[in-house]
């Protein structure tokens, strides 16, 4: 057995360079486990941190989920997960701000609750996303049975065979177990060419995708003052074109169950279990 | 409140009948510039540089044949405009498909070079309208308008135009009230469908969750929004509910949550304007589901 080697005395701590221990193996090298893993260069600016918990807990079992809701913490917690890996965080807001819940009692409530079970949640967002190919993208084609019709080994574009826009909506509605899909366009609108942008869609990255050759682009959220409305005016200009909106979490839940299916591939010792999720809202007809 | 907002209306439209006769009396054009100058003098608040209201599209100095409000300045809504040759296009929405109308990279763009190019063809002059519609007083504009349409207008909480104490029904009898009275296909709600609720905060439009946390927080059984971040405000109701809270939260859409406080500013703006007509073009529900596909977008230029 090799000595352990110390880490250099003046080195930058690096989150992909936990120094050794052979004590029980902690949220904080699971993570850097994880995230290796996706060969994924950090971001300049990323989401992906630890967003509550204490890093240097002793891992019991990792679950992966959409969104780190109550509910999806509840489910962790009562199997026994104390590692939490979420696409989306657990304080509402894309960055966790936490300035102006000072004081909010459903913050108290469920910060309490991921202090009582030791939970560590982690925004497990830009790696998966940067990982190639996109772990999302390639988790939701799996899902949809739409492997076979990635163009270019990109699960980001599908070349499926011809359908209409509204019979593409009804089998997503299908299977995704979607009630509240909304979709842009001609129902009657002849689709193959499919982009997508699992998640939340920016403005300029839609603009661009809708000006190429798709014929629909499918995606979670989008603002309705931005790509809604281009949307809209390319058709009202006569553009063959069409819109889906899933909803963010039915949008990236399978996506998430492939990211469970992928860490268990390379975690042994400690259970790996994915939490779906439900679509948060009803609709009325 | 309803009769009292009333009056208040009845008076704006007599200042404003004194106001637009020297300018007929003179025998001058009516220009883009005259009535921006109206709706300063009549908002009722001070006129605020900053923010985004400003003409996107067009000059002040442009003669109006006619005005035209509406939510969002879509090419549908351009195109309805220009065969109404109502040219003056008060829009409470962007035109170019951000907050700010931002164009540093659509420049290229060639939708924007068509919708720029109708707008031109048809001398359209776009002014973007927001920021001082709400600002409107007494009552937020949109607010107004979208009580009105509502039938809320006697549920109006005196102290604050957001709040209403409707008789009691559940959450989804307050859906089913929206279905109705908007047209509304996609609505969504968050919550237990048989939730009692009659006391309602809105907030018509976007809503995030600050400031949206404490409107959830306060007394209120539910709040309805126009639209929100999957993981931001609705994540909250989300975990409000798996909580136990008694809450609810509806999200309309955002055009639908909004478009009827648009119809109320062209009634304004008829008691400011006498000269040309006045016309509110309401929008489509930019969506639909797949258990009633519907195709309303007008294709043809």
């Amino acid at each position: 057995m090799a000595e352990p080697v110390s880490p250099p005395r003046n080195a930058q701590p690096d989150i992909l360079q936990a120094p050794l221990h052979t004590g029980p193996i902690t949220a904080l090298q699971y993570i850097a486990r994880i995230l290796d893993h996706t060969g994924a260069p950090n971001r300049d600016k990323t989401i992906d941190h630890v967003t509550a918990g204490d890093p240097t807990t002793a891992v019991t079992g990792i679950a992966v989920t959409a969104m780190a809701t109550m509910d999806s913490l509840k489910h962790a917690a009562l199997s026994g997960h104390n590692l939490v890996l979420a696409y989306d965080p657990p304080f509402w807001s894309g960055n966790d701000d936490l300035d102006r819940l000072e004081g909010n009692s459903l913050f108290l409530e469920k910060r309490d609750f991921i202090r009582a079970h030791n939970l560590v949640c982690f925004n497990l967002h830009d790696h998966w996303r940067d990982r190639m190919p996109d772990g999302m993208a390639e988790g939701m084609a799996k899902a949809l049975g739409w492997t076979r019709y990635q163009v270019g080994g990109n699960p980001e574009n599908l070349l499926l065979p011809e359908t209409s826009l509204a019979d593409l909506a009804r089998d997503l509605q299908a299977k995704l177990n979607d009630p509240t899909i909304r979709v842009v366009g001609d129902p009657k609108l002849a689709v193959k060419n499919v982009a997508t942008l699992w998640g939340a869609a920016a403005q300029i990255p839609a603009i661009k995708l809708l000006n190429g050759p798709l014929d629909v682009l499918i995606t979670g959220y989008t603002h309705e003052w931005e790509a809604v409305e281009y949307a809209q005016d390319m058709i009202a200009a006569g553009g063959k074109k069409g819109l889906i909106l899933l909803g963010e979490v039915m949008s990236i839940d399978l996506g998430m169950k492939h990211c469970a299916d992928w860490i268990a591939s390379f975690v042994g010792e400690v259970p790996v279990e994915f939490i779906a999720s439900r679509a948060p809202y009803w609709g009325v007809g | 409140m309803e009769n009292g907002l009333s009056r208040r209306i009845m008076l704006a439209s007599g200042t404003a009948a004194v106001l637009a006769v020297p300018a007929a009396a003179r025998g001058r054009t009516l220009t883009a510039a005259d009535v921006l100058s109206r709706m300063r003098d009549n908002i009722g608040t001070a006129w605020r540089e900053g923010g985004v209201d400003r003409i996107i599209a067009g000059s002040a100095d442009m003669p109006v044949t006619g005005i035209a409000t509406t939510m969002m300045a879509t090419f549908d809504a351009l195109k309805a405009a220009a065969a109404e040759k109502l040219n003056l296009v008060i829009t409470h929405e962007p035109t170019y498909w951000s907050h700010q109308d931002r164009l540093d990279q659509l420049q290229d763009d060639p939708l924007y070079r068509r919708k720029l190019d109708f707008i031109q063809e048809h001398r359209l002059i776009v002014y973007h309208f927001h920021d001082h519609w709400h600002a409107r007083r007494p009552v937020d504009g949109i607010n107004y308008g979208m009580a009105r349409k509502m039938g809320w207008t006697g549920y109006m909480n005196a102290a604050n135009n957001r709040r209403y104490d409707l008789p009691q029904t559940t959450l989804t009898g307050l859906m089913q009230s929206f279905k109705v009275r908007l047209k509304n296909r996609t609505l969504r709600a968050v919550g237990d469908p048989a939730l009692p609720v009659s006391k309602v905060m809105t907030s018509w439009g976007n809503f995030s969750s600050f400031p949206g946390i404490p409107f959830l927080d306060g007394d209120a059984d539910v709040l309805v929004i126009g639209e929100a971040q999957d993981w931001d405000l609705i994540a909250y109701a989300q975990d409000l509910v798996a909580a136990g809270r008694k809450k609810g939260l509806i999200i309309l859409g955002h055009v639908l949550s909004e478009q009827w406080g648009m119809e109320f500013c062209a009634d304004w703006l008829k008691g400011l304007v006498r000269e040309v007509p006045v016309r509110f073009l309401p929008l489509i529900e930019p969506y639909w589901n797949p258990s009633h596909p519907v195709f309303e977008i007008n294709t043809r230029i």
